[in-house]
């Protein structure tokens, strides 16, 4: 796949700013994608994930700050850098009376005779070709959405913009749109996704920014975002025993009582088996040890909770 | 000639396509035009042939002024559906920011719209006025029948009347961004503030600068008030022109104002 420019991260903020009168949906927003990965832009709904794709797209003009996509200011260079971009915005929207080739043809004919050349093959790629000439409003919204990635691929799009992806989708309908991003990322494309879904980012993306609020919290790839954390369930006869004994360990960053089972957050996985003989030493009986790696869920819930509490 | 000139042929072909296959919008234009000429023909020919000594021929001058008059109104009517349709109808479906994502300018998405729904909704005009003109001539009896010439410029005003509020039309819904509303006040202004400001003789001139005053008054004058709605105001060629170039230069620009500034 031919690229339009070198450069290492095809989106680009800084500043980033979209205010509805006195209210800041997206504020200061400085985000970096890397060429070539499955980005996920995830926060809560409400937390100007949309507006930024907006943004980004020409579809809303920003209050300030600047953009790059595919290394081209945009909205200075917009007609160049969105040549190559796909998106979906929300739910994907068609002309119901069309057929899905017929609504392909209208997109590409604002594209261009490349575009065009591309119908037949982007329907293939999303197993729509049986159903190409009927009416999209007979289509089930699972094959929307591989209509709204055939759309996209008229472009042969180099970045691939797709918001809230997987709402409504059933688990089959999931699966297979995790299916096309992988294929996609393989094939040297970029995937922004925006999402309120943690799980389907951590299983999606590999590459994160987590919003809230209008703010980018955290940015960064998925392994480093949950990887700085660990955590050790500990159960034991004598929790609040354990628990101070584990507080006072140098390694061990917090230590939560869920009531039967102590969470340790520790920085360092390999400090489990001194942990375990701290704990026995101290006389504590320690019925289960259990490492685990943070997952991303509590690593947006930590970095959440922890704005909530400087607030 | 830029790239986005020479791709303006395939938005117009695809803004044609859209309208093409909608079934219900190419039922409702033929009923509106090609439809309401055939059904008074037949209804007229009927009544002839039933009461000749009170009902006169279905042809001549005269019922040609008639036709034409008929083809103006409804088809006012059908440019307001169809002109609505093209210029709010990738809104309404939602696939507007579709387009817009392309990289495409507004401006050339917006401009595209206009001779396609132009294309779509002028031969069925056309074909009504066609037939309006073949039953005049061919059913014309002991009536004088219209010549060549009164028959083109007739033709040439009834097209001029329906193309007109087909422009307007498409700028109106470009600028409610509504296919409803636009219908609505592309009807009213017609059929009902038109006539109204124009039987108000105290209002003076401010009456030749409604657009259904001004091309009535290009009715050819062979046809007397046959195909006139309201009174006869007189104007000048190039005051017509004035006004409707005006009219539809304003509502145009303004519109497309509107769709580039406003959000996706």
């Amino acid at each position: 796949m031919q690229t339009t420019s070198i450069s290492p991260h095809v989106v680009e903020t800084t500043g980033l700013t979209k205010r509805f009168g006195d209210r800041t949906v997206v504020r200061d927003v400085e985000l970096r994608v890397p060429r070539g990965s499955a980005f996920g832009y995830l926060g809560p709904n409400g937390a100007g994930k949309t507006t930024l794709i907006r943004m980004l797209l020409g579809l809303t003009p920003a209050t300030s700050g600047s953009m790059r996509l595919l290394g081209l200011p945009v909205p200075a260079e917009r007609a160049r850098a969105l040549a190559r971009v796909g998106a979906i915005v929300e739910e994907p929207r068609f002309h119901g009376h069309l057929s899905g080739r017929d609504n392909l043809r209208v997109v590409a004919a604002a594209r261009g005779p490349e575009a065009a050349a591309r119908i037949d093959a982007s329907l293939e790629r999303v197993g729509l070709a049986a159903r190409a000439d009927d009416r999209v409003k007979t289509y089930s919204l699972g094959m929307k959405q591989r209509l709204g990635i055939a759309r996209c691929l008229l472009a042969d799009p180099e970045l691939l913009i797709l918001d809230e992806p997987m709402n409504g989708l059933d688990p089959a309908g999931i699966l297979e749109f995790r299916g096309f991003v992988r294929s996609f990322v393989e094939e040297g494309r970029t995937i922004v996704l925006s999402s309120h879904l943690l799980d389907e980012v951590e299983r999606t993306c590999d590459h994160v920014a987590i919003v809230d609020g209008g703010t980018i919290v955290a940015q960064g790839s998925i392994d480093e975002l949950r990887g700085s954390g660990h955590v050790v369930f500990v159960e034991t006869d004598d929790r609040e025993r354990a628990r101070s004994v584990l507080a006072a360990s140098s390694a061990v960053e917090r230590v939560v009582d869920d009531g039967s089972v102590l969470a340790v957050s520790v920085l360092d996985p390999h400090v489990v088996a001194d942990l375990n003989r701290r704990l026995v030493e101290a006389g504590v009986a320690v019925r289960r040890l259990e490492p685990q790696q943070a997952s991303l869920e509590q690593r947006f819930l930590e970095i959440t909770t922890r704005l909530e509490n400087a607030a | 000639m830029t790239a986005h000139a020479l791709s303006m042929p395939r938005l117009v072909s695809a803004d044609i396509l859209k309208l093409r296959k909608n079934r219900s919008l190419a039922a409702v234009t033929a009923l509106l035009t090609i439809g309401a000429v055939a059904i008074t023909v037949t209804i007229m020919e009927i009544m002839h042939v039933v009461n000749p000594a009170k009902h006169g021929p279905v042809g001549g001058v005269n019922n040609l002024g008639h036709f034409a008059s008929l083809i103006g109104l409804l088809g006012a009517a059908a440019a307001a559906i169809v002109g609505s349709r093209v210029g709010a109808g990738d809104k309404d479906a939602g696939v507007y920011r579709d387009l817009v994502v392309t990289g495409r300018s507004r401006t050339s998405l917006y401009l595209s719209r206009i001779p396609g729904g132009a294309a779509f909704l002028l031969p069925f005009v056309a074909a009504a006025y066609a037939l309006a003109a073949v039953t005049s001539t061919a059913l014309s009896g002991s009536l004088p029948a219209p010549d060549a010439r009164l028959l083109a410029v007739t033709g040439l005003w009834t097209v001029l009347d329906v193309a007109f509020f087909y422009v307007l039309s498409v700028a109106v819904a470009a600028l409610l961004g509504s296919r409803s509303y636009a219908i609505g006040v592309v009807l009213a202004f017609r059929l009902a503030i038109t006539p109204v400001v124009a039987s108000i003789s105290a209002l003076g001139i401010v009456r030749e600068l409604m657009p259904s005053v001004a091309i009535e008054s290009l009715v050819p004058t062979a046809l007397g008030d046959s195909a006139r709605m309201g009174p006869h105001i007189p104007m000048s060629t190039g005051a017509v022109a004035g006004v409707l170039v005006a009219w539809a230069l304003v509502a145009v620009a303004l519109a497309g104002w509107r769709d580039v500034s406003r959000d996706a």
